[in-house]
Protein backbone atom coordinates (compact mmCIF):
# COMPACT_ATOMS: atom_id res chain seq x y z
CA UNK A 1 0.00 0.00 0.00
CA UNK A 2 1.38 3.39 -1.00
CA UNK A 3 1.01 5.64 2.02
CA UNK A 4 2.82 8.64 0.57
CA UNK A 5 0.99 9.21 -2.73
CA UNK A 6 -0.55 12.42 -1.36
CA UNK A 7 2.83 13.78 -0.27
CA UNK A 8 4.47 12.75 -3.56
CA UNK A 9 1.82 14.64 -5.50
CA UNK A 10 2.03 17.80 -3.40
CA UNK A 11 5.81 18.09 -3.00
CA UNK A 12 7.13 21.22 -4.66
CA UNK A 13 3.64 22.09 -5.92
CA UNK A 14 1.67 22.69 -2.75
CA UNK A 15 -1.59 21.38 -1.36
CA UNK A 16 -4.30 22.31 -2.54
CA UNK A 17 -2.45 23.52 -5.69
CA UNK A 18 -1.73 19.89 -6.62
CA UNK A 19 -5.46 19.26 -7.26
CA UNK A 20 -5.85 22.21 -9.61
CA UNK A 21 -7.90 21.38 -12.69
CA UNK A 22 -9.24 18.08 -11.35
CA UNK A 23 -12.73 19.14 -10.28
CA UNK A 24 -14.14 20.41 -13.56
CA UNK A 25 -16.08 23.66 -13.74
CA UNK A 26 -17.24 25.24 -10.47
CA UNK A 27 -20.96 24.87 -9.92
CA UNK A 28 -21.41 28.15 -8.01
CA UNK A 29 -20.15 31.67 -8.58
CA UNK A 30 -19.73 34.76 -6.43
CA UNK A 31 -23.10 36.21 -5.41
CA UNK A 32 -25.05 32.94 -5.64
CA UNK A 33 -27.53 32.32 -2.81
CA UNK A 34 -27.02 28.82 -1.47
CA UNK A 35 -28.23 26.70 1.42
CA UNK A 36 -25.90 24.50 3.47
CA UNK A 37 -27.18 20.94 3.34
CA UNK A 38 -27.52 18.89 6.48
CA UNK A 39 -25.83 15.72 5.25
CA UNK A 40 -25.10 12.74 7.50
CA UNK A 41 -21.54 12.70 8.83
CA UNK A 42 -21.11 9.66 10.98
CA UNK A 43 -17.37 9.33 10.33
CA UNK A 44 -15.76 12.70 9.70
CA UNK A 45 -16.74 16.18 8.59
CA UNK A 46 -15.57 19.77 8.75
CA UNK A 47 -19.01 21.30 8.25
CA UNK A 48 -20.09 22.87 11.49
CA UNK A 49 -23.53 22.20 12.94
CA UNK A 50 -24.24 25.89 13.40
CA UNK A 51 -24.36 26.60 9.67
CA UNK A 52 -26.49 23.67 8.51
CA UNK A 53 -29.74 24.45 6.76
CA UNK A 54 -28.82 28.13 6.76
CA UNK A 55 -28.84 30.22 3.57
CA UNK A 56 -25.69 32.16 2.70
CA UNK A 57 -23.95 33.89 -0.18
CA UNK A 58 -21.01 32.56 -2.18
CA UNK A 59 -18.06 34.99 -1.90
CA UNK A 60 -15.48 33.20 -4.03
CA UNK A 61 -14.52 29.76 -5.35
CA UNK A 62 -11.12 29.28 -3.71
CA UNK A 63 -9.51 26.03 -4.80
CA UNK A 64 -10.06 22.38 -5.72
CA UNK A 65 -9.37 19.60 -3.26
CA UNK A 66 -10.78 16.30 -2.10
CA UNK A 67 -13.55 17.02 0.40
CA UNK A 68 -12.44 16.63 4.00
CA UNK A 69 -14.94 13.78 4.38
CA UNK A 70 -13.03 11.84 1.68
CA UNK A 71 -9.50 12.99 2.38
CA UNK A 72 -9.77 11.86 5.98
CA UNK A 73 -9.91 8.30 4.61
CA UNK A 74 -7.13 8.81 2.07
CA UNK A 75 -9.58 9.05 -0.80
CA UNK A 76 -8.31 11.66 -3.30
CA UNK A 77 -10.25 10.36 -6.31
CA UNK A 78 -12.94 13.04 -6.55
CA UNK A 79 -11.65 16.55 -5.88
CA UNK A 80 -14.32 19.23 -5.75
CA UNK A 81 -14.52 23.01 -5.58
CA UNK A 82 -14.35 24.82 -2.26
CA UNK A 83 -16.08 28.13 -1.59
CA UNK A 84 -15.85 30.90 0.94
CA UNK A 85 -19.45 31.64 1.91
CA UNK A 86 -20.89 34.52 3.92
CA UNK A 87 -23.73 34.34 6.45
CA UNK A 88 -25.60 37.14 8.11
CA UNK A 89 -24.99 36.66 11.81
CA UNK A 90 -28.71 37.12 12.45
CA UNK A 91 -29.44 34.09 10.24
CA UNK A 92 -27.15 31.94 12.40
CA UNK A 93 -27.96 33.03 15.94
CA UNK A 94 -31.52 33.78 17.08
CA UNK A 95 -30.49 36.30 19.73
CA UNK A 96 -28.13 38.35 17.52
CA UNK A 97 -29.14 41.98 18.09
CA UNK A 98 -30.83 44.12 15.44
CA UNK A 99 -28.37 46.92 16.18
CA UNK A 100 -25.66 44.83 14.55
CA UNK A 101 -27.73 43.31 11.76
CA UNK A 102 -24.93 43.92 9.23
CA UNK A 103 -22.45 41.68 11.08
CA UNK A 104 -21.40 38.64 9.06
CA UNK A 105 -19.55 35.36 9.37
CA UNK A 106 -17.58 33.64 6.62
CA UNK A 107 -16.45 30.06 6.39
CA UNK A 108 -15.42 27.53 3.76
CA UNK A 109 -17.45 24.62 2.48
CA UNK A 110 -16.99 22.13 -0.31
CA UNK A 111 -19.41 21.91 -3.21
CA UNK A 112 -21.28 18.82 -1.98
CA UNK A 113 -22.54 20.78 1.02
CA UNK A 114 -24.19 23.56 -0.97
CA UNK A 115 -27.40 23.82 -3.03
CA UNK A 116 -28.86 26.80 -4.87
CA UNK A 117 -31.95 28.36 -3.32
CA UNK B 1 2.90 7.32 44.68
CA UNK B 2 5.99 9.43 44.40
CA UNK B 3 8.08 9.77 47.51
CA UNK B 4 7.55 13.07 49.28
CA UNK B 5 10.15 15.60 48.20
CA UNK B 6 12.67 16.18 50.93
CA UNK B 7 13.43 19.89 51.33
CA UNK B 8 16.74 19.72 53.15
CA UNK B 9 18.67 20.70 50.04
CA UNK B 10 18.66 23.89 48.03
CA UNK B 11 17.67 23.77 44.37
CA UNK B 12 15.04 25.31 42.13
CA UNK B 13 11.84 23.30 41.70
CA UNK B 14 12.17 20.90 38.80
CA UNK B 15 9.93 18.56 36.85
CA UNK B 16 9.99 15.13 38.43
CA UNK B 17 7.70 13.32 36.06
CA UNK B 18 7.40 12.82 32.35
CA UNK B 19 3.90 12.95 30.90
CA UNK B 20 2.29 10.14 28.91
CA UNK B 21 2.35 12.38 25.84
CA UNK B 22 6.08 12.97 26.16
CA UNK B 23 6.66 9.22 26.46
CA UNK B 24 4.47 8.68 23.40
CA UNK B 25 6.29 11.37 21.39
CA UNK B 26 9.70 9.88 22.21
CA UNK B 27 8.52 6.35 21.38
CA UNK B 28 7.01 7.35 18.03
CA UNK B 29 9.97 9.55 17.13
CA UNK B 30 12.50 6.80 17.90
CA UNK B 31 10.44 4.28 15.98
CA UNK B 32 10.26 6.60 12.93
CA UNK B 33 14.02 7.09 13.01
CA UNK B 34 14.62 3.34 13.42
CA UNK B 35 12.29 2.59 10.48
CA UNK B 36 14.01 5.21 8.32
CA UNK B 37 11.00 7.51 7.83
CA UNK B 38 13.24 10.42 8.77
CA UNK B 39 16.69 10.82 10.27
CA UNK B 40 17.64 12.33 13.59
CA UNK B 41 19.09 15.23 11.64
CA UNK B 42 15.75 15.75 9.83
CA UNK B 43 14.06 15.83 13.22
CA UNK B 44 16.45 18.48 14.48
CA UNK B 45 15.72 20.51 11.35
CA UNK B 46 11.92 20.24 11.88
CA UNK B 47 12.30 21.24 15.49
CA UNK B 48 14.44 24.25 14.65
CA UNK B 49 11.95 25.31 11.99
CA UNK B 50 9.07 25.01 14.43
CA UNK B 51 10.94 27.07 17.03
CA UNK B 52 11.98 29.78 14.59
CA UNK B 53 8.66 30.73 13.00
CA UNK B 54 6.91 33.83 14.32
CA UNK B 55 4.67 36.77 13.38
CA UNK B 56 7.36 39.16 12.08
CA UNK B 57 7.11 38.24 8.38
CA UNK B 58 3.36 38.85 8.48
CA UNK B 59 3.89 42.19 10.21
CA UNK B 60 6.32 43.22 7.49
CA UNK B 61 3.86 42.10 4.83
CA UNK B 62 1.19 44.38 6.29
CA UNK B 63 3.64 47.30 6.57
CA UNK B 64 4.71 46.82 2.95
CA UNK B 65 1.09 46.74 1.81
CA UNK B 66 0.35 49.97 3.71
CA UNK B 67 3.17 51.68 1.83
CA UNK B 68 2.87 50.13 -1.61
CA UNK B 69 -0.59 49.96 -3.29
CA UNK B 70 0.69 47.56 -5.96
CA UNK B 71 1.96 45.15 -3.31
CA UNK B 72 -1.29 45.50 -1.41
CA UNK B 73 -3.19 44.46 -4.52
CA UNK B 74 -0.97 41.39 -4.88
CA UNK B 75 -1.37 40.54 -1.18
CA UNK B 76 -5.16 40.60 -1.44
CA UNK B 77 -5.17 38.58 -4.66
CA UNK B 78 -2.51 35.99 -3.92
CA UNK B 79 -1.30 35.73 -0.32
CA UNK B 80 1.08 32.87 -1.08
CA UNK B 81 2.87 34.85 -3.80
CA UNK B 82 2.97 38.02 -1.68
CA UNK B 83 4.52 36.02 1.19
CA UNK B 84 7.61 35.42 -0.97
CA UNK B 85 8.37 39.16 -0.71
CA UNK B 86 8.84 38.77 3.04
CA UNK B 87 10.85 35.56 2.75
CA UNK B 88 8.11 33.02 3.36
CA UNK B 89 7.73 30.27 0.80
CA UNK B 90 4.58 28.34 1.70
CA UNK B 91 5.15 25.74 -1.01
CA UNK B 92 8.61 24.62 0.06
CA UNK B 93 8.55 25.28 3.77
CA UNK B 94 9.94 22.42 5.85
CA UNK B 95 9.48 19.71 6.88
CA UNK B 96 7.51 18.35 3.95
CA UNK B 97 8.14 20.75 1.06
CA UNK B 98 4.41 21.14 0.54
CA UNK B 99 3.64 23.06 3.66
CA UNK B 100 4.01 21.56 7.10
CA UNK B 101 1.26 19.06 7.84
CA UNK B 102 -2.03 20.98 7.93
CA UNK B 103 -0.33 24.18 6.73
CA UNK B 104 -2.09 24.16 3.41
CA UNK B 105 -0.85 26.70 0.89
CA UNK B 106 -3.82 28.99 0.37
CA UNK B 107 -3.27 32.18 2.37
CA UNK B 108 -6.11 34.69 2.21
CA UNK B 109 -5.53 38.18 3.56
CA UNK B 110 -8.61 39.94 4.91
CA UNK B 111 -8.54 43.71 4.51
CA UNK B 112 -10.17 45.76 7.26
CA UNK B 113 -11.95 48.91 6.09
CA UNK B 114 -13.63 51.86 7.77
CA UNK B 115 -16.83 49.78 7.87
CA UNK B 116 -15.62 46.16 8.22
CA UNK B 117 -13.53 44.60 10.98
CA UNK B 118 -12.35 41.01 10.50
CA UNK B 119 -11.53 38.52 13.22
CA UNK B 120 -10.17 35.00 12.67
CA UNK B 121 -11.03 31.76 14.45
CA UNK B 122 -11.00 28.04 13.78
CA UNK B 123 -14.03 26.64 15.56
CA UNK B 124 -13.02 23.07 14.72
CA UNK B 125 -9.64 23.25 16.36
CA UNK B 126 -6.63 25.41 15.48
CA UNK B 127 -6.17 26.20 11.73
CA UNK B 128 -3.66 29.05 11.69
CA UNK B 129 -1.28 30.55 9.08
CA UNK B 130 1.79 29.20 10.88
CA UNK B 131 4.47 29.70 8.20
CA UNK B 132 3.93 33.46 8.26
CA UNK B 133 2.46 34.04 11.73
CA UNK B 134 4.21 31.41 13.87
CA UNK B 135 2.40 29.21 16.35
CA UNK B 136 -1.04 30.18 17.54
CA UNK B 137 -1.44 31.63 21.03
CA UNK B 138 -2.90 29.28 23.62
CA UNK B 139 -6.18 31.23 23.90
CA UNK B 140 -6.78 30.88 20.15
CA UNK B 141 -7.09 27.13 20.60
CA UNK B 142 -9.36 27.19 23.66
CA UNK B 143 -13.02 26.11 23.31
CA UNK B 144 -13.90 29.30 25.18
CA UNK B 145 -12.60 31.56 22.40
CA UNK B 146 -13.67 29.27 19.57
CA UNK B 147 -17.26 28.85 20.60
CA UNK B 148 -17.86 32.42 21.76
CA UNK B 149 -16.18 34.51 19.04
CA UNK B 150 -18.53 33.20 16.34
CA UNK B 151 -21.67 33.90 18.31
CA UNK B 152 -20.83 36.93 20.47
CA UNK B 153 -17.93 38.50 18.54
CA UNK B 154 -18.47 42.00 19.91
CA UNK B 155 -18.44 40.83 23.51
CA UNK B 156 -15.28 38.81 23.00
CA UNK B 157 -13.56 41.66 21.12
CA UNK B 158 -14.51 43.93 23.98
CA UNK B 159 -12.76 41.57 26.39
CA UNK B 160 -9.64 42.01 24.23
CA UNK B 161 -10.06 45.79 24.59
CA UNK B 162 -11.54 46.42 21.16
CA UNK B 163 -14.86 48.26 21.34
CA UNK B 164 -16.29 48.82 17.90
CA UNK B 165 -18.72 51.62 17.12
CA UNK B 166 -22.09 50.85 15.56
CA UNK B 167 -21.04 51.84 12.04
CA UNK B 168 -18.31 49.19 11.93
CA UNK B 169 -19.53 45.73 10.98
CA UNK B 170 -17.83 42.66 12.38
CA UNK B 171 -16.94 39.85 10.00
CA UNK B 172 -15.87 36.61 11.68
CA UNK B 173 -13.79 34.29 9.53
CA UNK B 174 -14.16 30.67 10.61
CA UNK B 175 -11.12 28.98 9.10
CA UNK B 176 -11.95 25.32 8.81
CA UNK B 177 -10.68 23.88 5.53
CA UNK B 178 -7.51 24.49 3.49
CA UNK B 179 -7.49 28.31 3.38
CA UNK B 180 -5.49 30.12 6.02
CA UNK B 181 -6.40 33.66 7.05
CA UNK B 182 -4.73 36.75 8.46
CA UNK B 183 -6.13 40.24 8.90
CA UNK B 184 -4.66 43.34 7.30
CA UNK B 185 -5.70 46.03 9.79
CA UNK B 186 -6.14 49.67 8.83
CA UNK B 187 -3.07 51.86 9.14
CA UNK B 188 -3.59 53.98 12.25
CA UNK B 189 -3.42 57.75 12.36
CA UNK B 190 -0.20 59.18 13.71
CA UNK B 191 2.02 57.06 11.47
CA UNK B 192 2.34 59.50 8.58
CA UNK B 193 5.79 59.39 7.01
CA UNK B 194 6.82 56.24 8.89
CA UNK B 195 9.22 53.76 7.31
CA UNK B 196 8.50 50.08 6.70
CA UNK B 197 10.60 49.18 9.78
CA UNK B 198 8.64 51.54 12.00
CA UNK B 199 5.29 50.32 10.72
CA UNK B 200 6.32 46.67 11.12
CA UNK B 201 6.88 47.29 14.84
CA UNK B 202 3.25 48.20 15.52
CA UNK B 203 1.62 45.35 13.60
CA UNK B 204 1.39 42.80 16.38
CA UNK B 205 0.22 39.22 16.17
CA UNK B 206 -3.12 40.05 17.75
CA UNK B 207 -3.69 42.82 15.16
CA UNK B 208 -3.34 40.19 12.45
CA UNK B 209 -5.78 37.82 14.16
CA UNK B 210 -8.22 40.71 14.41
CA UNK B 211 -8.50 40.93 18.19
CA UNK B 212 -6.44 44.13 18.48
CA UNK B 213 -5.96 47.35 16.54
CA UNK B 214 -2.54 48.77 15.71
CA UNK B 215 -1.59 51.87 17.61
CA UNK B 216 1.46 54.11 17.07
CA UNK B 217 2.47 53.76 20.72
CA UNK B 218 2.11 49.99 20.98
CA UNK B 219 5.08 48.08 19.58
CA UNK B 220 5.58 44.34 19.64
CA UNK B 221 9.13 44.77 20.86
CA UNK B 222 8.27 47.27 23.59
CA UNK B 223 9.76 46.74 27.04
CA UNK B 224 7.39 44.85 29.33
CA UNK B 225 6.70 46.40 32.72
CA UNK B 226 8.34 44.49 35.56
CA UNK B 227 6.33 44.23 38.75
CA UNK B 228 8.07 43.19 41.93
CA UNK B 229 6.67 40.05 43.58
CA UNK B 230 4.45 40.76 46.56
CA UNK B 231 5.62 37.63 48.36
CA UNK B 232 9.07 36.93 46.94
CA UNK B 233 10.48 33.39 47.26
CA UNK B 234 13.84 33.50 49.05
CA UNK B 235 16.82 31.30 48.44
CA UNK B 236 16.42 30.67 44.72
Amino acid sequence: MNRSHHADKATGVGDPQCFKGEAGPAKFKAGDRVRVKDLPDIFYTRTMQYCRNVVCEVVIATHESPAAEDEAWDNCDNPEWFYIVRFKQQDLWPEYPDTYSNDTLQTELSERWLELV
Amino acid sequence: MAEKHNHDHNHAPMVEEISDFEVLEIAVRELCIEKGLFTIDDHRQFTEYAHNIGPLPAARLVAKAWLDPEFKKLALEDGVKASLEVGIDWITSPPTDFGTPSDYCDLRILEDTATTKHVVVCTLCSCYPRPILGHSPEWYRTPNYRRRIVRWPRDVLSEFGVNLPEGVNVRVEDSNQKCRFMVMPMRPEGTEGWTEEQLTEIVTRDCMLGVALPHPDRKHNAKRPIHKAINPVHGH
